[in-house]
C-alpha cells in the first residue's frame, strides 16, 4: 500500500517537475520574440480560415512580392500574403458566371481567376546610393509607378510573356509576374512552377536575373576599393605606407542578404552567447557586449 | 533551449564569419579571382544566387593555395529570430570593413615599383538556415578549415543560404598588406 501511494507520489512529482521544466523553457522563449514585432507593422492579417471568398481587388508589390487582396465576405476584408498560388477557371465556370475567387485549403491560398482579372501592380523603382551616414552603397526605392497585370490574358497579344500548357493553367501554381513596363497592361508571367523557388528559377533561365521582388528583398552592401571603381580597371597602384587611410591597407567588400532586420537600431542585445562558437582568440568585449547585453531571462 | 525551439519547429538562423591569411609570393592571383567575384556581385547588386556562385569559386581557389595559408580564425553565432541574425550580420559587415581603409588616396603613386604583396586576408560570412556542424566549429587548424571551405561549397548547391559578404584586403595586386598592419587590424588570426 505504501509502495502504492509512494509510486504515485512519484509519478504526481515527476509530472509537475516536467510541466514546470516546460514552462520556464517556454518563458526563456518568449522574451526573445517582442523585439521583431517591429518590422511588420501592419494589421492585415496572414492567414485565413479555410473556405471561399470572392476577390474584389488584388494588388502586387514587386518591393516584397506581397500580395493583398480584397475579400468579400472575410473579417478583416483584406487579406495579404507572399506565397500565392493562381489558377485560370475553367470556361465551364465562366460559362456558369462564375467570378474570381480566393480558395483557402489547410490554411494554403490559391487564387481562381477569370481570363481578364486584372492585378494591380505596384512597381518599386530602386537606386544604389550611398548612405551617407557610412560611406557604404545601399539599395533605396526612388519612387513607386503602378499598372495592371494579367496572369491569365487571353487575347495571345505578341508581347506575352509566357503561356502554360494545356491543364496546368486549371491547378493552382506559383507564378511570378513578367518584366514591369509602364505602357499597356503586362499579360502572361515571367515564371511559373509548383513551389515559389521552382517559379523564380525558370524566371531567372528565361531573363537570366532574378525578378524584382527578389532583387527587391536583397539588401546590397559594398565598400572600400570596389564600390569607387566603376569601369577604371586601370588604375597606378597607391602605396598606403602614408597616413592616408588610418593606417590600414586597401580592401574591398560586398555584402548580399535576403534576411531581414529586427528593426532596432539600437545597438544589437544579443542573447546569451552560449550558442556562439568559433576560434574564440577575440577579446569578447570589443564588439560582443555592447551596452548592457547580460542575460535576459 | 535549442532542443525546445526545434521541437517548436523554429528556423535555425547560423551567421559565421571566417578569416583566412595566405602569405607567400604566389598569392597575388587570389585577388584577381575576389574581385571577380567582388565586381559580379556589384554588378546582380547582391544578388544571393550570383554571390553563391562567386563564393564557390573562391572557396575553390582557397582550397587550391593551400600551402600558402599561413593563419585563421573564425566566429559565429546561432539565432532563432531571423531579424536577430540580420543584425548580426550588418554588424559583421561594418566590423570587416573597419580592417581595411575604405577612402582612398591617390596622392602617393609610385609607378614602378611593384610590390606583389606577400600577404592577403579573406573574409567570408555567410547566413544559413539549417545546421552545418563543419562550420560551427573550430576552424583554426588545417583540416578543420578544409572542411569548413568545401561545406561552404556544398551550402550553396543546397540554397540554403541567405546571406553573403566577401571582404578582402589588399583590394588589388600592387597594393600592400604588411605584417604590421595585420596584428594591428586582425588580432584574431591563429596560425595554422
Amino acid at each position: 500500500m505504501v509502495r502504492i501511494i509512494m509510486r504515485k507520489l512519484t509519478i504526481l512529482c515527476l509530472v509537475l517537475s516536467l510541466s514546470v521544466t516546460t514552462v520556464a523553457c517556454g518563458g526563456g522563449n518568449q522574451t526573445t520574440t517582442t523585439s521583431n514585432s517591429v518590422s511588420s507593422t501592419s494589421v492585415t492579417p496572414k492567414r485565413l480560415s479555410d473556405g471561399q471568398y470572392p476577390v474584389q481587388q488584388a494588388s502586387y508589390n514587386d518591393a516584397d512580392g506581397e500580395y493583398t487582396l480584397f475579400l468579400i465576405g472575410s473579417q478583416p476584408p483584406t487579406f495579404a500574403t507572399d506565397k500565392l498560388q493562381m489558377a485560370r477557371l475553367t470556361d465551364e465556370e465562366i460559362k456558369d458566371g462564375k467570378k474570381s475567387y480566393l480558395k483557402v485549403e489547410n490554411g494554403e491560398p490559391a487564387l481562381y481567376l477569370t481570363e481578364d482579372f486584372k492585378i494591380e501592380y505596384v512597381h518599386n523603382v530602386t537606386e544604389v546610393q550611398t548612405n551617407p551616414q557610412n560611406g557604404q552603397q545601399e539599395t533605396v526605392v526612388v519612387r513607386r509607378e503602378s499598372n495592371f497585370w494579367t496572369p491569365f490574358a487571353a487575347s495571345l497579344a505578341g508581347n506575352l510573356a509566357g503561356q502554360v500548357i494545356g491543364n496546368a493553367l486549371f491547378r493552382p501554381q506559383y507564378y511570378v509576374p513578367p518584366v514591369y513596363q509602364s505602357g499597356g497592361i503586362m499579360r502572361g508571367y515571367g515564371g511559373y512552377g509548383s513551389t515559389y523557388d521552382s517559379a523564380v528559377s525558370s524566371y531567372r533561365s528565361r531573363y537570366n536575373q532574378p525578378p524584382a521582388a527578389v532583387r527587391n528583398r536583397t539588401a546590397f552592401r559594398s565598400t572600400g576599393t570596389i564600390k569607387n571603381s566603376t569601369s577604371t580597371t586601370n588604375r597606378t597602384p597607391s602605396s598606403t605606407r602614408g597616413t592616408n587611410t588610418g593606417g590600414r591597407a586597401t580592401g574591398s567588400g560586398v555584402s548580399g542578404s535576403t534576411l531581414q532586420n529586427s528593426g532596432n537600431s539600437s545597438s544589437t542585445n544579443r542573447r546569451n552567447s552560449n550558442s556562439g562558437f568559433g576560434s574564440g582568440s577575440r577579446s569578447s568585449g570589443s564588439r560582443r557586449s555592447s551596452g548592457s547585453g547580460g542575460r535576459r531571462r | 533551449m535549442s532542443l525546445f525551439n526545434k521541437m517548436m519547429g523554429k528556423t535555425r538562423y547560423v551567421v559565421c564569419r571566417l578569416f583566412l591569411h595566405l602569405s607567400g609570393s604566389e598569392v597575388a592571383p587570389i585577388l584577381g579571382v575576389l574581385n571577380r567575384a567582388a565586381r559580379e556581385a556589384v554588378d546582380a547588386e547582391g544578388d544571393i544566387e550570383v554571390m553563391g556562385e562567386g563564393l564557390v569559386e573562391i572557396c575553390e581557389t582557397l582550397l587550391r593555395y593551400d600551402e600558402y595559408w599561413l593563419s585563421a580564425s573564425n566566429e559565429g553565432d546561432v539565432f532563432w529570430n531571423e531579424g536577430e541574425a540580420g543584425d548580426y550580420f550588418n554588424e559583421i559587415f561594418t566590423d570587416s570593413a573597419s580592417r581595411y581603409g575604405a577612402e582612398l588616396d591617390f596622392d602617393q603613386q609610385e609607378p614602378l615599383s611593384l610590390p606583389a604583396t606577400r600577404n592577403v586576408v579573406v573574409m567570408l560570412t555567410v547566413a544559413y538556415e539549417g545546421e552545418v556542424p563543419e562550420l560551427e566549429t573550430d576552424l583554426s587548424n588545417i583540416p578543420a578549415l578544409t572542411e569548413g571551405l568545401k561545406a561552404l561549397i556544398n551550402l550553396q548547391q543546397k540554397n540554403k543560404i541567405r546571406a553573403i559578404q566577401e571582404h578582402f584586403s589588399p583590394a588589388q595586386y600592387g597594393d600592400e598588406l604588411t605584417n604590421d598592419q595585420l596584428l594591428q587590424y586582425f588580432p584574431e588570426l591563429i596560425p595554422l
